[in-house]
C-alpha cells in the first residue's frame, strides 16, 4: 500500500514550498511540489507605467 | 560576565575573533543610532551578555526573502554573529535546519516555553481575501499563524513594508488582500505592541537597533503616528539629502545621463520620492561600503519604498509632492553675468594679493614639514 508524505514547510530556501511524496514499498512513485504563496504580480503590474515594472517584478 | 544559557557570550564572542572593545563599540554605536547618550552603549552590552538570550520567532507571510536577506548580507564584520548570539531564533523558515514537522515542532516547542516573553518578527504582508489561501505554512495561513503567534508574544516587530502597511503585494488592485501584521492585529483585537520598520528591504540597523532598545530598557523605543521608531523615521528624506543644496539652487537633472545628473544635481524632476518619504537613508547607509552607497547616492531616484502611499502606488517618474517647500518656476541663473568697468590695475592688485596668500600657504606647508600628495596632484595639474 502507498503512503503519502508531506514535507511543509521546505526550509533554507526562498519561499514557501512543500513537497507531497508517494511512497510504494520504500520507492517513490509520485511526487508533487507546489508553492504555497501567491501575490499575483502579474496582475498587479496591468495597465502600469512599464518603467516601474522592474520595481515590482524584482521582487520575486 | 556572567554565564548564560550555558555559554559565556563573551567568551563565545571572542572564539569568534570578536574582541571585547569591538563588541563594546558595536553597543555605542547602536545606541548613537538610537539616540541615546552614550552612557547607553555600556548598558545595551551589559543586557546582551547578562540576560537569557531573548527568543524570537520570525513569521514570513507574503515575502521575497529580501529582508532576511539584508540582514544576512550584512558586512559589519561582527554583525551576522552578534545577532545569532544575541538571540535566540527559534524559528525562521529560511534559517531552519530542520524542515517539515521538525520546523513547526520547534516553534510549538518555545512559544509553549516562552509564552509572553518571545519577540515576534513578521515580514511580507499577510493576505486576508478568500479566508487567506494564498499564504500557507505547513498547512495553516499565515492569517492564522500571525494571530496564534501574536497574540501570545511579547512584542511584535514588522520587518519591512510588507509587514508594515502592506507593501507591494498590497498595490492596486491588491489581488490577495495583502494587509500589515498592525490591521490584522487590529481586526483580530490582538492587543500586542507592534512596531514597524518599514522600507524594501529595511536598513537593517534600524531594526537592530529597535531589538537592542527592548532588550536594554524593557520598553518599546518611541514611535510616530504610523508606529515607526523615530530615531529612524523621524525626518524626511529630502532634510538630509547630501543633493539638497542643488534642489535649493535650483540645479536638477533633466534625463539620466545628461550633464547635471552627471554633475550629481537634485534628482527631483526624475521622480525622486525623498520630499515625501520619511527615512534615515542618507544618514545610515547601506552595505557597510562608505559615502554614497544608497539609491538617491548611485544617482537614481529614491522611489518612496518605506512610505505608504508613495512607494508602489505613485509612478517612480512622477514627481513627489513637496511637504514644505514648493520650488519657485524660475531660478536665477547659475553662472551670473560679470559686470564692467574693473581696470587692469585692480585686477593686478587682486591677482597680487592671492598669489601672495599661495605663496605663505605653500611656506606654512614646508615648515610643517609635510605635503600631503593630494595637494602636490593639484598644484603640478595646475602647473
Amino acid at each position: 500500500m502507498s503512503k503519502r508524505i508531506v514535507i511543509d514547510p521546505i526550509t533554507r530556501i526562498e519561499g514557501h514550498l512543500r513537497i507531497d511524496c508517494e511512497v510504494d514499498g520504500g520507492k517513490v512513485v509520485n511526487a508533487w511540489s507546489s508553492g504555497q504563496m501567491w501575490r499575483g504580480i502579474e496582475v498587479i503590474l496591468k495597465g502600469r507605467d512599464p518603467r516601474d515594472a522592474w520595481l515590482f517584478v524584482q521582487r520575486f | 560576565m556572567r554565564s548564560v544559557d550555558g555559554l559565556d557570550i563573551a567568551k563565545n564572542l571572542e572564539k569568534q575573533g570578536v574582541s571585547r572593545r569591538d563588541f563594546l563599540k558595536f553597543c555605542t554605536v547602536m545606541a548613537t543610532a538610537m539616540g541615546l547618550p552614550l552612557g547607553m552603549g555600556a548598558k545595551i552590552a551589559e543586557a546582551v551578555t547578562t540576560l537569557k538570550r531573548p527568543p524570537v520567532l520570525w513569521l514570513s507571510a507574503q515575502e521575497c526573502t529580501g529582508c532576511t536577506e539584508t540582514l544576512l548580507r550584512s558586512s559589519h564584520p561582527t554583525l551576522e554573529k552578534l545577532i545569532l548570539e544575541l538571540i535566540s531564533l527559534d524559528y525562521h523558515e529560511t534559517l531552519n535546519a530542520g524542515s517539515g514537522h521538525q520546523a513547526e515542532e520547534s516553534r510549538l516547542k518555545s512559544m509553549r516555553e516562552n509564552k509572553g516573553k518571545y519577540i515576534l518578527v513578521v515580514d511580507g504582508s499577510i493576505p486576508v481575501k478568500d479566508g487567506g489561501i494564498y499564504c500557507k505554512i505547513g498547512g495553516k495561513t499565515a492569517l492564522s499563524l500571525l494571530e496564534e503567534m501574536a497574540s501570545q508574544a511579547a512584542a511584535v516587530i514588522a520587518i519591512g513594508s510588507c509587514a508594515s502597511w502592506g507593501g507591494m503585494p498590497s498595490s492596486s488592485p491588491n489581488p490577495t488582500g495583502a494587509t500589515s501584521a498592525q490591521e490584522v492585529l487590529k481586526m483580530k483585537a490582538i492587543k500586542t505592541p507592534v512596531v514597524n520598520i518599514p522600507g524594501c528591504p529595511p536598513n537593517q540597523y534600524n531594526f537592530l537597533s529597535t531589538v537592542l532598545y527592548f532588550l536594554t530598557l524593557k520598553r518599546l523605543p518611541e514611535l510616530d503616528e504610523n508606529g515607526r521608531p523615530k530615531f529612524a523615521y523621524g525626518r524626511l528624506i529630502h532634510e538630509n539629502c547630501e543633493r539638497r543644496p542643488h534642489f535649493d539652487a535650483g540645479r536638477f537633472a533633466m534625463e539620466f545621463g545628461d550633464d547635471g545628473h552627471r554633475k550629481g544635481y537634485c534628482l527631483y524632476k526624475l521622480g525622486c520620492k525623498g520630499p515625501e518619504t520619511y527615512n534615515n537613508c542618507p544618514a545610515q547607509l547601506f552595505g557597510d561600503v562608505g559615502a554614497g552607497a544608497w539609491p538617491v547616492g548611485t544617482g537614481h531616484p529614491c522611489f518612496g519604498c518605506s512610505e505608504k502611499g508613495v512607494g508602489f502606488t505613485i509612478p517612480l517618474h512622477s514627481p513627489a509632492r513637496l511637504k514644505f517647500i514648493t520650488p519657485p518656476a524660475n531660478f536665477p541663473g547659475i553662472a551670473e553675468e560679470r559686470g564692467k568697468g574693473v581696470t587692469v590695475a585692480a585686477v593686478a592688485v587682486v591677482a597680487g594679493v592671492a598669489g601672495a596668500a599661495l605663496g605663505a600657504a605653500a611656506v606654512t606647508a614646508k615648515n610643517l614639514g609635510k605635503k600631503d600628495e593630494g595637494q602636490a596632484d593639484t598644484e603640478t595639474k595646475e602647473r
